[in-house]
């Protein structure tokens, strides 16, 4: 028993001894705390890979009418607004989005991923969809300098006086605001790209174009409160940028060569880091995310970022995604049987099909680009600029890279002709469902009456509308702008109470077909608790 | 020398039984010397004494209690020997875990305290006059407010300790590490580029009480604040999703 014992005791000291070596080894520069103190520079280790200073903070504000628009386009289905906080207000700003935002090698360019951009805009705003259009005047700087001259807002002349501009604030990489434009949304990738009044006054890092190689090691830097002692500091909110490590497990590369999206892999990755800029160890800039699936954070790279930068301020307006306006399914993924019910020859068809290339057209949609060259059910698209196609994501690609209002050529192979033929098709632009919920949303069919004018309202339980001035009605949270609506002086905030005469709520929605519509129509509102009436000219009946 | 003849002759008389005559020396010296003759007849007396008492019996127990007691005062014995080194041994494995507990402080200190930056060192040094001004100048950069604002935070969090500390760099983590197996690490960046900043965000609640139009109401707090895409609301279909149609 003795033995036992002194044994186990000299493993204790064993135990201790071999710590005591292993503390001394990895403290050997440790400089005694007696002596002089070095130089910062001399003692702080150089680590690249904690420098972010293309990381900006960009807050993005919303006021109770975006806020509504925002729950029209939710889930929940929502009609009528129920009851609301005594001290609400519509123009006041009820939510507050922070994000991260890459600033760009020009010192200029700050491209972010905003969740919210949608409720910012509509059709009217990308002029390559809409080219009736008028001349758009840009956003001014949401938060100009103090000591800013006072400008009148061209924007809202546009847009109206109660639903004003991205109300969006760039905070630098060393917590001072900067002055920033925002220019526009790029709906291919979902950057809004905002412009900086002055150079940046930090140095940026590169964008690293070049692909990335898989089990590269990233950072994913983004804004993340402060929590603890800090953030008590008083009962402000404070936030600093912070930083998770992942590598990067999965590249999908583009028909072009490039890369398309990378993912990286993270086990501590939260909806918080969409937006996140991803820097490799070199201190570049190789991404943004912009999207999450459990611990996978798929990442926009550099290279597309930067044609999506260029788009917007090449046109100075927010960009739609390319249409063309057909439906179809990958050749790889068809069975025999489908080709041979779009007029395809069993031996022909079975060629295709072995090739596993191309595009099979299943509809065409009327008066769209493809209609307009000619393209139809059961074409096979097998090439665009030359390019092969082998999927749906190959062809997805290529018609974004080549951007909206842009000719393509295609090469298409047809039921009815022995030889590839090319074509040429003029795309135009579509915003996606965030923008367009309006011309594809199950509601009810009396809705569309006002959607179709481009009004989006949202009704009043009485309680609510008592708050506002009125008993009942429509509250209008968005009207298009240069639309018959718009020009006759609706705007957000106005509470619609009746049209030509009928009472609308909640269960009694204007519901006219467009050929019943009489030329002109009267609404009765309610704006800042006085009634109105606007005179609105029906569009459909104006012209002939 | 008589008295030695004495002396060996009582011996012999201790030796004898009784009802034995001993030795024609004994006999003739017993004959002669008289104090000899009265010590044999006392011995002789008492022995008949003590012959007429019979004999005692040992209890039946007796040889079992016997070696009982045998035992016991045997391991008794060792005992004392086995508790001093017992109680040694004790006392020195409780010295080696003091040791070790101490040696793991000082590790673990070491690990997640890095050698404390030169801010930390000129905070322990006593006053002196500086030697090089000009390189001072250089390591004090120009704090931005919201800098100043870690250091106000810091000089908080002293003074409701009651101690005076120095300020310690923030945590760094190790250069390389393999995350294939392991949770990431959310890392903060050095006080030089983790800018600390206050956010003007609203303070207004948004509660909102809404129906879809057939009589179902459901209440929805939304928060005032969120960061990433910690979507305020699920929206219908993802805003940029592709969905391999070009509609």
């Amino acid at each position: 028993m003795p033995k036992r014992v002194a044994t186990i005791a000299s493993l204790l000291l064993c135990c201790v001894a071999t710590m005591a070596l292993s503390v001394k080894a990895q403290a050997p520069a440790q400089p005694p705390r007696k002596t002089a103190p070095p130089s910062r520079a001399a003692v702080r280790p150089v680590d690249k890979r904690q420098d972010a200073p293309q990381v900006v903070t960009i807050v993005h504000r919303l006021n109770g009418l975006k806020m509504f628009r925002l729950l029209l386009r939710s889930e929940q289905h929502l009609q009528a607004v129920d009851r609301l906080d005594s001290s609400f207000s519509l123009m006041d700003e009820v939510h507050t989005n922070v994000i991260a935002g890459l600033a760009m090698d020009d010192g200029e360019t700050i491209a972010a991923w905003l969740p919210e951009a949608n409720v910012e805009f509509g059709p009217a705003d990308f002029p390559a969809f809409n080219l009736q259009t008028p001349n758009i005047p840009q956003p001014p700087s949401a938060r100009p300098a103090p000591d800013a001259p006072v400008a009148p807002n061209p924007w809202n002349a546009f847009r109206g006086n109660f639903f004003p501009p991205p109300d969006v604030t760039v905070i630098g990489a060393d917590g001072k605001p900067l002055v920033a434009q925002y220019v526009g949304l790029d709906a291919v990738t979902g950057l809004s790209i905002l412009r900086l009044a002055g150079k940046n006054p930090a140095a940026v890092g590169a964008l690293q174009e070049d692909p990335v190689d898989v089990g590269e090691s990233v950072r994913l830097y983004g804004p993340e409160p402060v929590t603890g002692q800090r953030g008590l500091l008083n009962s402000g909110l404070y936030v600093r940028i912070g930083a998770t490590e992942g590598k990067v497990f999965d590249v999908r590369r583009a028909p072009t060569g490039g890369v398309a999206r990378f993912k990286v892999s993270s086990p501590r990755l939260s909806q918080s880091i969409i937006g996140g800029v991803a820097i490799n160890d070199a201190g570049e800039t190789i991404g943004i995310v912009v999207g999450l699936e459990g611990t996978e954070a798929s990442v926009l790279p550099a290279a597309v970022i930067r044609r999506a930068a260029r788009r917007v301020l090449e046109r100075q307006a927010s960009v739609p995604k390319p249409w063309l306006g057909a439906q179809g399914v990958a050749v790889a993924q068809l069975k025999l049987d489908q080709f041979l019910n779009h007029g395809w020859k069993p031996e022909r068809a079975a060629a295709l099909a072995g090739d596993h290339q191309g595009i099979l057209l299943t509809s065409i949609m009327p008066d769209s680009p493809a209609a307009k060259a000619a393209l139809r059910a059961g074409d096979v698209i097998l090439k665009v600029n030359n390019q092969e196609i082998d999927n749906g994501e190959d062809f997805t690609w290529l018609l974004e890279q080549a951007g909206p209002s842009s000719s393509v050529s295609f090469t298409v192979a047809r039921p009815d002709r022995m030889v590839a033929e090319a074509l040429d098709v003029k795309l135009s632009g579509k915003l996606d469902s965030g923008f367009t919920w309006r011309f594809g949303s199950n509601r009810p069919a009396a809705n569309d009456f006002l959607i179709h004018h481009g009004i989006e309202t949202i009704a009043l339980r009485p309680a609510v509308a008592l708050q506002l001035g009125t008993t009942a009605g429509l509250l209008v949270v968005y009207v298009e702008p240069a639309t018959a609506a718009f020009d006759a002086g609706l705007q957000p905030g106005d509470v619609i109470q009746s049209i030509n005469g009928q009472s609308v709520t909640l269960l009694r929605r204007p519901f006219l077909s467009p050929s019943n519509q009489p030329a002109t129509m009267k609404f009765e509102i309610v704006r800042n608790k006085e009634k109105r009436t606007l005179t609105v000219v029906n569009p459909v009946k104006k012209k002939p | 020398m008589k008295e030695r003849q004495c002396e060996v002759i009582r011996r012999e008389l201790d030796d004898l039984t009784l009802g034995d005559e001993g030795s024609t020396a004994v006999t003739q010296h017993l004959r002669e010397c008289g104090e000899c003759r009265e010590f044999h007849q006392k011995q002789t007396r008492l022995r008949q004494i003590v012959g007429s008492l019979g004999t005692v019996e040992a209890p039946p127990d007796f040889d079992f209690r016997l070696r009982a007691r045998l035992a016991n005062e045997s391991s008794s014995a060792g005992f004392h020997l086995r508790a001093f080194q017992w109680s040694s041994a004790k006392g020195f494995a409780a010295v080696a875990m003091l040791l070790v507990f101490v040696g793991g402080v000082v590790y673990v200190r070491t690990i997640s305290n890095p050698p404390a930056g030169p801010v930390a060192v000129q905070r322990e040094e006593p006053v002196k006059p500086p030697v090089k001004p000009v390189e001072d100048k250089v390591v004090a950069p120009v704090q931005p407010p919201q800098v100043a604002l870690n250091e106000v935070s810091d000089t908080v969090a002293r003074k409701g300790r009651g101690t005076e500390r120095v300020v310690r760099p923030q945590k760094r983590t190790p250069v390389s590490m393999d995350f294939s197996s392991e949770r990431a690490e959310t890392i903060s960046n050095s006080s030089r580029q983790s800018t600390i900043f206050p956010i003007d965000a609203s303070q207004q609640s948004f509660t909102v009480s809404l129906d879809d139009g057939r009589g179902n109401a459901r209440t929805i707090s939304l928060p005032t604040i969120s960061f990433g895409s910690q979507r305020v609301i699920p929206t219908r279909a993802n805003q940029f999703t592709q969905k391999g149609v070009w509609y």
